[in-house]
C-alpha cells in the first residue's frame, strides 16, 4: 500500500556547519545563558539572610564579575563570527543574512507560506527545504546581530565609567546619546527579552525542522553534517541565496 | 485722575509675581495681583504611582521645601488609611518646626528686611553706639564695636567698588526708610549672619531627609531608620546633632531675630494701621501631638475668623463641597459651565486658556482675566492665610502659649490688638510663631528621645506599601500649615494610580485675582489705601506684598493639551 | 567669616603680575581661556580687558520655570559661604530671589550689566523655558522667558544652567510636558553652557563651579553631557559608603526592616545611585552632614535627565513610558514569553495536522527502510 506513493529519498551528507561556526554557536549559547541569569540577578537580587559581615561576602560582586566576563566573551565571539562571515563556507557567508536580492525576499515569502502559515500548493502539503539557513532564518539572524550590537553598545557603555581599560571606554559615548545611564540601562534590560524570546523560538524551530524534515537538523550543530535530499542537493548545487546577476 | 503703575518682577519672593496698582493722591486706589508663570504639575501627576507623588509636588516649591511633600504623604496615607508610627510623626514635626524657623528667618532678613533697612545708610552708623544698642536689646555675643565696624568697613569697600551686586538699584534714601543708621547697621550685620546661620539649621532636614532643599519623605513614615546600635541609622551622634541644631535655632530666633524684629517694628508703628486688607483668616492647623487624625491635638489649632472678629471661630471642613471653592472669573482658565461658577476641588475642572495681551506688553487687561492663579473662596469669602491667621486663631482659641507671646509683643511695642490686622502685624506674627515653633521643635525632639529610650524604634508602617494591598479606589485629603499658610492636597487613587491630584495652596488664597462678585483677595485688598510717596519707587507696595511672603511657583494649574475638558483635575497656588 | 576685613581686591591682571608673570604670559593665558570657553578669537581683547579691569565677575541670574530650590541650595553652600561669594567674588547684579530692587529698578540693573559688561558677564539660568503657546506660560516684566533668555544670553561670556530644570527640563517637562518646558541648551546654541544638574544641585557644587571659574580662570572641563567632570564624573553608586553591601548581595527589602537598620544597600527599594552621576556620596549635602542614602532613602536620580519618567522611585523595574506604571519590561517580557509559548504550541499542533501527510510519509519511509534492513 504504502509503497505506491513512497519514494525513498537518497540523502547526501553535506558538511554545513564548520567547526568554528559550531564553536561560535555553543559558546554563544553558553554566555547568553550566563548573561541572562546574572543579568536577572543584577536587576533584582534575591533576598539573602546572612549574619556575615559585608566584607566577607561578594555575592553581587561575583554575579557582576561573571556578567562582565561573559560579556567580553560574547563580544569577541560575535566579532569572530562577523569575520567568519567573510572567510567561512557559503553557509556561513554574510550573504546568507542580508537580503539583497529579489530571490532572497521571494524565498522568505515562500518559507513564511509553507512553514508558518502551512499553506498548500494545489491542495498538496509541501516542505520548503534548504541546505543551510533558509532565507527567513537568515534574515532573523541578521536582526539578532542588531540585538547583539545594542547589547554590546549599551552594556559596554554602562561599564565604561567603571573600567580603567581603554577598550570599554570606547563606548563611553553611548549613555550620552541616551541622556544618561538610566535609559541606557533600561534599553539593555529590555533588549535582553529579545534573546529570551529568540532562544525559545529558535529551539522550537530546530525541533520542528528535525521532526518534520528528518534531516538531522539538531545534530548538525554537533557534527556539522546535514542530510540533504538528492533533488534538493542538485537544485542548490549551483546556487547561493544571493546569486550574482546572470 | 489715577495713575497705573506696574511692579514686575516683584523680587525677593519665590517665583513670578506682577502687581499693577492705580494711584490717586498718593494712595493706592485699586490693585491687581497676577501670577505669570505656570507649570501644570497636576497633569504630569496623572497616572503615576501615589507613593512617588511627594517628590513631584515637593518640587512645587524649593523655598517652602518639604512642606508639599509632607502634605502629599499625609494625603496618600489618608486615602490608604495608613497610620504612621509616633516616631515618624515626631520626626516630621521636628522637620516642620525647622522649616518654619528657617523660612521665617530667611524671609525676614533676606526677603523682607531691605524694605525696612536702608543698607547704604548703615555706613553712616557709629559702631560704638550700634554696639551699645545691640547689647541693650539682646545678649547675642557678636555685638562688639569692633564687630560692627568690621562689617561697616567691608560693606564700604563693597559699595566703593561701584559694583553693588544684589544691592544695586535699591530704593536707598527713600523717605519711607525711618530707621536710625545704627539699627540699619544691626540689620545689615544680621543679614549676613542669618545668611550663614540658615545653612546650619537645615542640617536637621539633611539628617532625617538626606538633603535640603527637597528632603526625602516616605509614605507610611520616614526612611531614616532608628538604629541606636549601628552607624548607619539614627544613633546617639545623629540625634545629638539634631538636638544641638535645634538649640542653636532657638537661640538665634530669640536673641537675633526677635530683638531685631521688635527694634525695627518700633520705628514703623504706623504700618500697624496699613495693609490690613480682608480681615478674614483661615487656618487648617498642624503639628499633631496625638496623631494627624486627632485635630484637637494640634499645636497650631484650626479655624476661620471673619471680619476681624476674634471672639467667634468657625470650623473648617475640607471635604464639604460648599466650603472651599475655586473661581476663574479673572484667571486664564475656562470652565464648562461658564466663568461665574465656583467648584469644589474634587469637582473642579481646569483648562488653561491664556487670553492676556501678547508679550511683550505694558499692561494686563485687568477688567478681564489677568492671572494664572485661580481664586479660592471659603463659603464665598475671600480669606487670608499665613502666620497672622495662625497667630490670631491660636489667640482666639485662648491658647496660653499664643496669648503669652502675642500679649508680650503688643505690650513691648505699646500697640493695641487691632494693630495686628496690618502689614506690621503680619510681619510680627511670623516672628511670634517662630518663637513657638523653635520651642516646640525641642519638645518634639525630647519626646523622640524618650520614645527611643522606651524601646519604640519604629519609623515606618510598611504593611500597605505594596499597591496590591490597596482598594480599587481611594480618596484622600492631606493638609498642613505651610510657612505661608493653609495648604491642602486632594488625591483620587484609582487602580493603584493617581487619577486626580489637586493642590490648594496658600499663595493662591492670598495672591489670586478677584472673584465673580468682584471681591478682592488678600494681596489686592491689603494694598488699598497704602500710601505711595514716590510712584517711581513704590517701596510701600513691596512692604505689604512681602509681608505675605509670596511663593508663586506653587500657583500651578491643570492644562489639557487636546483642549478637552477634564473634570477631575485642578489646583490652586501656594 | 563675615567679619573679616578683606584686603583691597586685586584684579586678575594685578594678581598675575604679582605672581611674576609677564603681560605676554597673561595674554597667552587669556587667548587659551577664550578658546576654551568657546569664544571667537575676536573676543580675546574683551576677555583680556575683562580680567584686567574686572575685580568681581558680573553675574546675571535669571529665574524661569523653577521652584527656587537652586537659589536656596546655593545659599546653603558652606565653603565658600555665600556671603563671601556675593561680597568678594562675584557681583550678582540680577537675581529675583535676593536683589533689593524690584520692577523697573530691577530691570534697569539687568540692562546696566548687559550693556556695561557686554560679552563678559556670566549668565546663570535657573528654570526651564516654556515654549508652548508662544511662551506665555512664563512672563516677567511683560516679556516671555524665551524673549528674555535670548536677549540676555546674547552678551554672556558663558552660561551656567543651574539644576535639572535648566539642564534637562526637570519636573515640568515630565510627561506630558504640558507647557513645552525646554532646557537651555536646546534654545541657546552659540554659547558655552555648563550644566549643573540636580534637584537641586548640592550647594557646595554650585559654589564650586563658580569658584572653579574664578580660581582657574576657565570653565571647568565638561563631560559629554556638558556637566563639570569635577562633580559629575562618578556614579553615586561608585562612591557610596553602602557599596560593600551591594557587592555582598545584602539589601534592604522594605523600609524600616532589620536590614534598613543595619544600613544595607538600598538597591532593591529603588535606589537610582547606580545610574546617577553626582557628588552626593563624596561631597554630601549641607556641609557634609548627610545624603539621601545615608539617611535611609534611595537616590531618586535627581541629576539625571528624565528621572521623573524613568521608572518609579521605589522599584528597580524599568517602566515603559506610555504603558502605565505597571508595565515594566519584565511584565511585558513575561507576557511575550507566554504568548510565544502559546504560539509555539499552536504551531506544533497545526504542524501535526497541516503536514500530517508529509510526516506520515517520512514515517512510512523510515519504517520501510527498517523493514528492508531486517529482511
Amino acid at each position: 500500500m504504502a509503497k505506491k506513493y513512497l519514494h525513498i529519498h537518497r540523502l547526501r551528507r553535506v558538511y554545513v556547519w564548520e567547526l568554528p561556526v559550531r564553536f561560535y554557536h555553543w559558546l554563544n549559547a553558553g554566555v547568553i545563558i550566563a548573561l541572562i541569569i546574572t543579568g536577572f540577578y543584577i536587576a533584582n537580587p534575591l533576598a539573602l539572610l546572612s549574619n556575615q559581615e559585608a566584607a566577607n561576602r561578594y555575592t553581587m560582586g561575583w554575579f557582576r564579575y561573571i556578567h562582565f566576563a561573559a560579556a567580553y566573551l560574547f563580544f569577541f565571539n560575535f566579532l569572530f563570527r562577523l569575520y567568519w562571515g567573510f572567510v567561512g563556507n557559503k553557509y556561513a557567508n554574510w550573504k546568507q543574512f542580508i537580503p539583497t536580492s529579489r530571490r532572497f525576499f521571494s524565498e522568505m515569502w515562500k518559507v513564511f507560506k509553507i512553514d508558518i502559515l502551512m499553506l498548500r500548493k494545489n491542495g498538496k502539503q509541501q516542505d520548503h527545504l534548504s541546505v543551510g539557513h533558509n532565507a527567513m532564518a537568515g534574515f532573523i539572524y541578521f536582526l539578532t546581530f542588531f540585538a547583539f550590537l545594542i547589547q554590546c553598545l549599551t552594556g559596554f557603555g554602562l561599564y565604561a565609567s567603571m573600567s580603567g581599560w581603554w577598550f570599554p571606554k570606547l563606548f563611553a559615548w553611548v549613555p550620552a546619546v541616551f541622556g544618561g545611564d538610566i535609559l541606557t540601562r533600561q534599553i539593555h534590560h529590555w533588549s535582553m527579552w529579545f534573546f529570551i524570546l529568540f532562544a525559545v523560538i529558535h529551539v522550537y524551530l530546530v525541533f520542528y525542522h528535525d521532526y518534520v524534515e528528518g534531516r538531522g537538523e539538531i545534530s548538525s550543530m554537533g557534527g556539522g553534517w546535514k542530510f540533504i535530499e538528492e533533488d534538493v542537493f542538485e537544485q542548490n548545487k549551483h546556487q547561493t541565496p544571493n546569486p550574482e546577476k546572470k | 485722575m489715577s495713575k497705573r503703575i506696574v511692579v514686575d518682577p516683584i523680587t525677593r519672593i519665590e517665583g513670578h509675581l506682577r502687581i499693577e496698582a492705580d494711584i490717586e493722591n498718593g494712595k493706592i486706589k485699586d490693585a491687581f495681583s497676577s501670577g505669570t508663570m505656570v507649570r501644570l504639575l497636576e497633569e504630569i501627576l496623572r497616572g503615576r504611582d501615589p507613593k512617588d507623588a511627594w517628590a513631584f509636588v515637593g518640587r512645587v516649591c524649593g523655598v517652602c521645601t518639604s512642606i508639599h511633600s509632607l502634605t502629599s504623604v499625609r494625603c496618600v496615607e489618608d486615602a490608604l488609611d495608613i497610620v504612621v508610627p509616633p516616631n515618624a510623626e515626631l520626626v516630621r514635626n521636628i522637620m516642620f518646626c525647622t522649616q518654619y524657623i528657617h523660612d521665617h528667618v530667611v524671609h525676614f532678613y533676606h526677603l523682607h528686611a531691605m524694605d525696612w533697612v536702608d543698607v547704604v545708610n548703615a555706613l553712616k552708623a557709629d559702631p560704638k553706639k550700634t554696639s551699645e544698642l545691640a547689647q541693650s536689646i539682646s545678649k547675642w555675643p557678636k555685638s562688639s564695636p569692633g564687630y560692627f565696624s568690621d562689617i561697616q568697613t567691608r560693606i564700604k569697600k563693597f559699595v566703593d567698588s561701584g559694583q553693588l551686586g544684589i544691592f544695586s538699584n535699591g530704593y536707598w534714601g527713600h523717605p519711607a526708610y525711618k530707621l536710625p543708621a545704627e539699627v540699619n547697621l544691626i540689620g545689615l550685620a544680621h543679614y549676613l549672619e542669618a545668611l550663614e546661620w540658615q545653612k546650619e539649621i537645615v542640617k536637621v532636614h539633611a539628617i532625617f531627609g538626606g538633603k535640603n532643599p527637597h528632603p526625602n519623605y516616605l509614605v507610611g513614615g520616614m526612611a531614616c531608620a532608628i538604629s541606636i546600635d549601628d552607624v548607619s541609622g539614627l544613633n546617639a551622634e545623629r540625634l545629638a546633632h539634631v538636638g544641638q541644631l535645634l538649640k542653636q535655632g532657638k537661640e538665634f530666633v530669640e536673641q537675633v531675630y526677635i530683638p531685631d524684629l521688635m527694634a525695627i517694628a518700633s520705628f514703623y508703628k504706623d504700618w500697624g494701621a496699613i495693609g490690613g486688607g480682608l480681615g478674614n483668616y483661615l487656618v487648617y492647623g498642624d503639628l499633631p501631638t496625638n496623631g494627624y487624625r486627632d485635630m484637637s491635638s494640634y499645636k497650631f489649632p484650626a479655624g476661620a475668623i471673619l471680619n476681624k472678629d476674634i471672639t467667634k471661630l468657625y470650623d473648617v471642613d475640607l471635604k464639604k463641597e460648599d466650603e472651599v471653592q475655586e473661581f476663574i472669573t479673572h484667571s486664564w482658565y475656562e470652565y464648562k459651565e461658564g466663568d461665574a461658577k465656583g467648584l469644589h476641588p474634587w469637582k473642579g475642572e481646569s483648562k488653561v486658556k491664556y487670553t492676556g495681551p501678547k508679550p511683550p506688553f505694558e499692561h494686563l487687561e485687568t477688567d478681564h482675566k489677568y492671572s494664572y492663579l485661580k481664586t479660592p473662596r471659603w463659603k464665598g469669602n475671600a480669606m487670608e492665610v499665613g502666620p497672622l491667621a495662625r497667630v490670631l486663631v491660636g489667640y482666639a482659641r485662648g491658647r496660653e502659649d499664643f496669648k503669652a507671646v502675642v500679649d508680650k509683643a503688643l505690650k513691648d511695642l505699646n500697640v493695641p490688638v487691632a494693630a495686628l490686622f496690618s502689614t506690621l502685624g503680619r510681619t510680627a506674627a511670623r516672628g511670634l510663631e517662630s518663637i513657638l515653633t523653635a520651642q516646640w521643635g525641642i519638645e518634639f525632639y525630647d519626646q523622640l528621645l524618650a520614645n527611643i529610650k522606651n524601646g519604640d524604634t519604629r519609623m515606618a508602617e510598611m504593611s500597605k506599601f505594596d499597591p496590591a494591598t490597596w482598594p480599587k479606589t481611594a480618596l484622600g485629603v492631606g493638609h498642613t500649615e505651610a510657612p505661608r499658610g493653609a495648604l491642602a492636597h486632594w488625591i483620587n487613587i484609582e487602580d493603584q494610580k493617581i487619577a486626580n491630584y489637586q493642590l490648594v495652596v496658600p499663595t493662591t488664597w492670598n495672591a489670586s485675582p478677584r472673584d465673580h462678585k468682584g471681591q478682592m483677595s488678600a494681596y489686592e485688598a491689603s494694598l488699598i489705601d497704602t500710601p505711595v510717596a514716590d510712584e517711581k519707587q513704590p517701596l510701600e507696595i513691596l512692604r505689604t506684598i512681602h509681608s505675605f511672603d509670596p511663593c508663586m511657583a506653587c500657583s500651578v494649574h491643570l492644562y489639557d493639551e487636546e483642549g478637552k475638558t477634564i473634570s477631575r483635575f485642578n489646583v490652586l497656588g501656594d | 567669616m563675615t567679619n573679616d576685613v578683606l584686603p583691597q581686591q586685586p584684579t586678575y591682571y594685578e594678581e598675575v603680575q604679582r605672581k611674576g608673570y609677564s603681560r605676554r604670559d597673561f595674554v597667552k593665558f587669556v587667548s587659551m581661556m577664550t578658546a576654551f570657553i568657546g569664544l571667537e578669537q575676536s573676543a580675546i581683547g574683551q576677555v583680556t580687558k575683562a580680567l584686567e579691569t574686572q575685580p568681581r565677575l558680573p553675574v546675571i541670574w535669571l529665574h524661569f520655570q523653577e521652584c527656587t530650590c537652586c537659589s536656596e541650595s546655593f545659599i546653603r553652600s558652606s565653603h565658600p559661604i555665600v556671603a563671601d561669594i556675593l561680597l568678594d567674588k562675584i557681583s550678582l547684579d540680577y537675581t529675583e530671589t535676593l536683589m533689593a530692587a524690584s520692577g523697573t529698578q530691577a530691570e534697569d540693573a539687568l540692562k546696566n550689566t548687559m550693556t556695561k559688561y557686554k560679552g563678559k558677564y556670566i549668565l546663570c539660568v535657573e528654570g526651564s523655558v516654556p515654549l508652548g503657546a508662544d511662551g506665555v506660560y512664563c512672563m516677567i516684566g511683560g516679556k516671555t522667558s524665551l524673549q528674555i533668555l535670548e536677549e540676555v544670553s546674547e552678551g554672556a561670556a558663558a552660561i551656567i544652567a543651574w539644576g535639572s530644570c535648566a539642564s534637562n527640563g526637570c519636573v515640568q517637562s515630565a510627561k506630558p510636558n504640558p507647557t513645552g518646558a525646554t532646557p537651555i541648551h536646546k534654545i541657546i546654541k552659540n554659547k558655552p553652557i555648563i550644566k549643573v544638574p540636580g534637584c537641586p544641585p548640592i550647594g557646595e557644587v554650585m559654589a564650586g563651579v563658580i569658584v572653579h571659574y574664578l580660581t582657574f580662570g576657565r570653565i571647568p572641563e565638561l563631560d559629554r553631557l556638558g556637566r563639570p567632570k569635577a562633580f559629575y564624573s562618578k556614579r553615586v553608586h561608585d562612591s557610596c559608603y553602602r557599596r560593600p553591601y551591594y557587592d555582598a548581595g545584602l539589601f534592604v527589602e522594605t523600609f524600616d526592616d532589620e536590614n534598613a537598620k543595619k544600613g544595607y544597600c538600598l538597591y532593591k527599594v529603588g535606589c537610582k545611585g547606580p545610574s546617577t552621576y553626582n557628588a552626593c556620596g563624596v561631597t554630601k549635602w549641607n556641609g557634609g552632614t548627610s545624603f539621601p542614602i545615608q539617611s535611609g532613602h534611595p537616590c531618586i536620580g535627581c541629576s539625571e535627565e528624565n528621572f521623573w519618567d524613568n521608572g518609579r522611585f521605589y522599584e528597580r523595574g524599568s517602566a515603559f513610558a506610555g504603558f502605565g506604571i505597571e508595565s515594566d519590561a519584565d511584565t511585558l517580557g513575561k507576557i511575550a514569553l507566554v504568548g510565544t509559548g502559546v504560539a509555539i504550541a499552536g504551531h506544533a499542533i497545526a504542524t501535526n495536522i497541516g503536514k500530517s501527510t508529509l510526516i506520515h510519509k517520512h514515517e512510512e519511509e523510515g519504517k520501510l527502510s527498517e523493514h528492508e534492513l531486517e529482511s
